[in-house]
């Protein structure tokens, strides 16, 4: 049982991981105004030029810098549509979405069978050699791939970013009210593109750190729906940084929960009573692809809790999301 | 010299880039997408006219495209009927697989004669993406939650669902494939003249009856006055929760029928994978097509001729089918940027540096 939570904690960690890189990114995005739906695409896209440059050269962190670039450059087609073409985000997010599929599909499909050497296991430097040693969660938390601990890094920066420095503040405030914000002298345009392409990047790392850490292989559509799950998460954690953390988590637990749910037995012996009620329902609600739409689920009744019960103007939702904004000229 | 762009929102737009706009959009997109063959060291011009000709001109080709173009079309006016009240359905891939599943079910668990049980498996079909749709619709018509992310998410719930009645409660057949069990006769939707199944009836049918809706009926005009100003059709009376829901709900019963047309008219099996994401191409259908239903129906036709002539390019030249989703989402962004020079005019005005202005007694210095 203890090795059973041991490997369970260590798989919920790495796929934390992706959700966190990949959520933190669209957060910013949204933050600042713009719904980006290209995540999944965007991720495949770090997916692939991440795994591509590690083959070729060797270094696993150029790989994952490439990964990083790619999706911003993704981002950035989404950011000239969205914000400079004024054009519905949804349509721009979903587009990407597909190009990003269709690009990595079309073009890694002779990749399929090269392997890698990807990020090794590190022990956390300093402490981690007298922490690894805990029993259950040692090995889960104090040894991982730099990126597991880069992702936590990165979430205490983004939360920093957003809620205490001077340019994280102006971009709450151009995603909640840009006419106000473009009268206080910020730039809507400047800080929506910064926002979007910072988006990209995270997406491009979470891609990359799915194709050099966690899988280290490459298969087209790889990243499995895990984009949408990162869209779901922002809405779960309400657009706040630390409720993704748990967000994250919650949802990586059921990520790993469901690759192991064939090894859990949680049903009652054939003798208590109401074992043939209750055991169906069990193995029902434990069934792996059961249990895949629960992240689903949980935003949709999470989203539609917050609005029925807040009614919208308390919501965390910023205000101008989704909505293009251009200077009144007369 | 100084150059400066200036934006013009545009009175009206001109004709030309109105009816231009979907064959510009088209070419662009396969011209970009041309790249993507070099790429490979494939000649894009043997390979667009082997898309082109073996779809158009083989017997075939055009079987396969109006077989592909049933679910396409019928989903495509599962994102076009929300699109005309204000809403956006990006969910018609959940409500396919939704209304599939049913009419799967329906297919293989009654025994009626095939007269009865084909309309029973569409109804019931109907019914389930009906249901699907309507989740989204009605909280956003009574509690005003995001429609679109809602739709979006319950694709994956129904997509986790298929995949659980696949492995489960339905899987069937030889080998443990995640597929149901095989059809029998009368639950196969019957051909029609050449070999292409009863459903493209019942698309084109569909086709008509939006048209209908849309052009001739009260219904159609409240569904466009609250699409393009939803406070004042509620002042002029109309229900936004009634259209809201009707759109939404009559369009999951599109894309559902969709489905089923495609698993009983051509596949005779639910099989995991069975399509290629319809629900999601039926976006730039939908966008393409978004002046009429008739121009829906062009536009998954046109969309079907991609698909199967991917397929024939993959087998001729070895190039992943992959290139049609390049072409989609290149459709979809060149759309979109045209959408803006539509609405927007821009000019590139020169102003000459100051050796060519008129010399004046200048102050200051500049």
């Amino acid at each position: 049982m203890v090795s059973f939570i041991a490997g369970l904690l260590d798989a919920t960690v790495q796929a934390a991981t992706v959700l966190l890189l990949a959520g933190m990114g669209e957060l910013i995005s949204e933050r600042a105004g713009v719904l980006n739906l290209g995540v999944e695409g965007m991720m495949l896209v770090g997916a692939l030029g991440g795994f591509i440059t590690t083959v070729l050269t060797g270094s696993h962190w150029l790989g994952f810098g490439v990964g990083i670039l790619l999706g911003m450059i993704l981002a950035l087609v989404h950011a000239f549509l969205c914000i400079t073409l004024k054009s519905n985000q949804v349509i721009s997010g979903v587009m990407l979405t597909l190009l990003g599929a269709g690009l990595t599909t079309f073009f890694g499909s002779g990749w399929v069978e090269e392997s890698i050497e990807g990020f090794p296991q590190l022990t956390l430097p300093l402490v981690g050699q007298y922490l690894v040693g805990i029993p259950v969660i040692g090995e889960a938390f104090f040894r991982s791939t730099a990126t597991d601990y880069l992702a936590l890094g990165l979430l205490v920066v983004v939360w920093y970013f957003l809620h205490h420095s001077n340019l994280g503040l102006e971009m709450i405030a151009v995603g909640e009210d840009p006419e106000m914000a473009d009268t206080m002298g910020v730039s809507v345009f400047r800080l929506r593109y910064l926002a979007v392409l910072i988006g990209g990047g995270f997406a491009g790392a979470a891609g990359a750190h799915l194709s050099l850490a966690f899988s280290q292989l490459w298969v087209p559509g790889m990243t499995a729906g895990r984009g949408w799950i990162a869209v779901a998460l922002v809405i779960f954690a309400q657009w706040r940084p630390r409720r993704m953390l748990v967000g994250a988590y919650l949802f990586g637990l059921l990520d790993a929960l469901r690759i192991r749910s064939q090894s859990i037995s949680l049903t009652l012996g054939p003798d208590a009573p109401l074992a043939g009620v209750i055991n169906p329902i069990v193995e029902f609600l434990m069934n792996p692809q059961i249990m895949g739409t629960y992240p689903y689920l949980a935003t949709i009744i999470v989203l539609a809790y917050a609005v029925i019960r807040t009614k919208s103007d308390q919501l965390a939702v910023p205000s101008a999301l989704l909505q293009a904004y251009s200077r009144e000229t007369d | 010299m100084n150059v400066a762009v200036t934006v013009d929102a545009r009175e009206d737009i001109p004709v030309w880039l109105a009816y231009g706009t979907p064959v510009f959009t088209v070419l662009a997109a396969l011209a970009v997408s041309a790249i993507a063959l070099v790429v490979l060291d494939v000649n894009p011009v043997a390979a667009y006219a082997t898309m082109f000709v073996e779809t158009l001109f083989t017997e075939f080709g055009l079987r396969e495209t109006l077989t592909k173009a049933v679910p396409l079309i019928l989903t495509g006016l599962a994102v076009y009927l929300p699109l005309k009240a204000g809403l956006f359905n990006i969910g018609a891939e959940g409500q396919l697989v939704a209304g599939a599943l049913a009419g799967t079910w329906i297919g293989l668990n009654v025994s009626l004669p095939g007269l009865a049980l084909v309309p029973l498996m569409f109804v019931a079909a109907a019914v389930a993406g009906g249901i699907w749709a309507g989740i989204p619709a009605y909280l956003r018509a009574k509690w005003d939650v995001n429609e679109i992310i809602t739709s979006l998410l319950l694709t994956f719930v129904a997509l986790e669902i298929q995949s659980y009645l696949l492995r489960g409660p339905m899987q069937g057949g030889t080998g443990n494939f995640p597929q149901s069990e095989r059809f029998s006769e009368a639950a196969m939707i019957p051909e029609l003249l050449g070999g292409v199944h009863a459903g493209l009836l019942v698309a084109v049918v569909m086709v008509a009856l939006t048209y209908v809706l849309m052009t001739k009926t009260r219904l159609g005009f409240e569904i466009t006055f609250v699409g393009s100003n939803d406070e004042a059709a509620q002042q002029a009376g109309m229900s936004k929760f009634y259209v809201y829901l009707f759109v939404f709900v009559v369009g999951g019963a599109f894309a559902a029928m969709g489905g089923i047309s495609e698993i009983a008219g051509a596949q005779g099996r639910y099989r995991a994978g069975f399509e290629p994401g319809y629900g999601f191409t039926a976006i730039p259908i939908a966008l393409l097509g978004r002046n009429s239903a008739f121009k829906v129906m062009l536009a998954g036709l046109f969309f079907a001729v991609l698909f199967v002539g991917g397929s024939s390019m993959e087998v001729a030249f070895g190039v992943p089918a992959a290139l049609v989703e390049i072409i989609q989402a290149l459709v979809i962004l060149f759309l979109i940027t045209a959408e803006f020079f539509k609405s927007y005019r821009v000019g590139i005005d020169i102003k000459r540096g100051p050796t060519e202005t008129p010399a004046q007694p200048q102050r200051g210095d500049d």
